[in-house]
């Protein structure tokens, strides 16, 4: 039990990615009918991803990034690349965000979100955060 | 509240600054302003609005879900009352109501429920147009949380409150402040409650979408179908509410009347592939072999990616041909995209 109880960070990172994995494998496969669910789903998706997009248009938000030494086209890829459980945390954040921020504070919220999986080094996008393992 | 400056090439250092100083940021989260009358005039607002055809019912000890939600369905002309809806939504063992129970209380009476967004710009734009909001606040802290449902009748942008019918008071004025702490405690949840006839004021495409689906799948299939007609004729550029006509259809097993819909879809959305992968099973399902086969054809041809795969080749069960196959409109060669 205590075993368990010591690796329990572990397990649950490994549980964590298969379970991603999981996701996106049973989504691509599928074929036949095209439910209204998973359209809806899909609809969503591309549309949030479309908000996010068009929020890195904004002057604000394009010096932010400089400032902060990201460039735009790096977080446009990163944003490209999302999948749709990631993208839906992501929404969950940013409508659990204080109400009335603006879209830097999406942004920068977007890229703290990321840099924190970066530091478990399941994605690897931005050079100055160093790995914690 | 300033954000933190970061200067470039600090590495580590900063990102740890900004993490912190966005905690800080959400730890200090304060009441957005009331919404400036100059900046909402297209929605109209008046300085004081007030819904009174509503029966109103004092809550009886913790029962302010059945309370509630009754408030709301007598709104829509439903004859229930708290006695009735505390079988559908009351707890007794955690003495109260949980949100997803009124949710599925409000479907079981054939309405759609519509989860507001969490802002208040939403919220008292439905009240502006005559729908009562249902709410949920927490009223002691996060910590030690007292959950309460209560109705927003009206609001008053002049003193800055909100009028609602809460545990026992009705047309009780909450100061915006209140109403807005207490409510950001419970996430902002916010519902209304509608025929499937009628559109929310703030409705937009998918989560009303999304609202229709829930009803389709609870069983409230014919309440489903008419949400879904409102959704197109809201939204006519769109291609899903007809994708989820044709979908329910083809569920209940009538493939003539699906086929017929993912048909309004491709003629309407031709570079839908969607459109033309669901109509070839709705085909196939009608025994039209030739144009089933021609439609997952354009299906792939427009995503290759997704359904490029299924090769699916169809023929018909050995019998008449059916003349009454459709003929299909011309597969667009290429997306312009």
């Amino acid at each position: 039990m205590n075993g368990i109880r010591r690796h329990l960070k572990q397990f649950s990172l490994v549980m964590a990615i298969l379970l991603a994995f999981a996701t996106t494998v049973s989504v691509s496969a599928h074929a036949g009918m095209v439910g209204t669910g998973e359209l809806i789903q899909q609809q969503q998706v591309d549309l949030d991803r479309q908000q996010l997009l068009s929020m890195l248009e904004t002057q604000e938000v394009k010096d932010k990034l400089a400032q902060m030494g990201v460039s735009e086209d790096q977080v446009a890829e990163r944003i490209q690349k999302l999948t749709p459980a990631e993208l839906a945390d992501f929404e969950q954040q940013l409508a659990q965000a204080p109400a009335g921020e603006g879209v830097v504070g999406v942004i920068v919220l977007f890229l703290l979100v990321f840099i924190i999986t970066d530091m478990l080094c399941a994605t690897n996008v931005f050079s100055f955060v160093k790995c914690l393992r | 509240m300033t954000h933190p400056t970061l200067t470039k090439g600090t590495g580590r250092a900063s990102t740890w600054a900004a993490l912190l100083g966005l905690l800080l940021l959400a730890g200090c989260a304060s009441t957005p302003q009331w919404p400036d009358q100059a900046q909402t005039a297209e929605l109209s607002q008046p300085n004081r609005q007030l819904l009174t055809e509503v029966p109103f019912y004092p809550q009886e000890a913790y029962q302010c879900g059945p309370a509630s939600l009754a408030t709301m369905l007598n709104t829509q002309g439903l004859a229930t009352d708290p006695e009735i809806l505390k079988e559908l939504v009351y707890l007794p063992g955690r003495r109260g109501s949980l949100q997803v129970e009124l949710v599925a209380a409000a479907r079981s009476h054939n309405m759609v429920a519509y989860p507001l967004k969490p802002d208040i710009e939403a919220l008292l734009t439905e009240v502006a147009a005559g729908n009562p909001v249902l709410v949920m606040q927490n009223l002691r802290f996060n910590w030690w949380p007292q959950w309460h449902f209560a109705v927003v009748m009206g609001f008053d942008s002049q003193e800055q409150a909100l009028i609602l019918n809460t545990d026992t008071r009705q047309h009780y004025e909450m100061p915006y402040k209140v109403f807005h702490a207490t409510w950001d405690r419970a996430e902002r949840w916010a519902l209304v409650i509608l025929p499937p006839d009628e559109l929310p004021a703030t409705a937009e495409t998918l989560p009303f979408l999304r609202a229709a689906h829930d009803l389709e799948s609870t069983g409230h299939t014919v309440a489903a179908q008419r949400a879904y007609e409102t959704a197109e004729h809201r939204w006519p550029d769109q291609p899903a509410p007809i994708m989820a006509q044709g979908n329910l259809a083809y569920d209940q097993r009538k493939p003539a009347t699906a086929a017929s819909n993912f048909l309004r879809v491709v003629n309407r959305f031709p570079g839908f592939p969607e459109g033309w992968n669901n109509l070839a099973y709705a085909l196939s399902a009608s025994a039209c072999a030739a144009q089933a086969s021609d439609a997952l054809a354009c299906a792939a041809q427009l995503d290759p990616e997704r359904f490029g795969q299924a090769g699916h080749q169809w023929t018909n069960a050995a019998g008449p041909v059916i003349s009454e196959c459709p003929e299909l409109p011309a597969c667009p060669a290429t997306i312009d995209q």
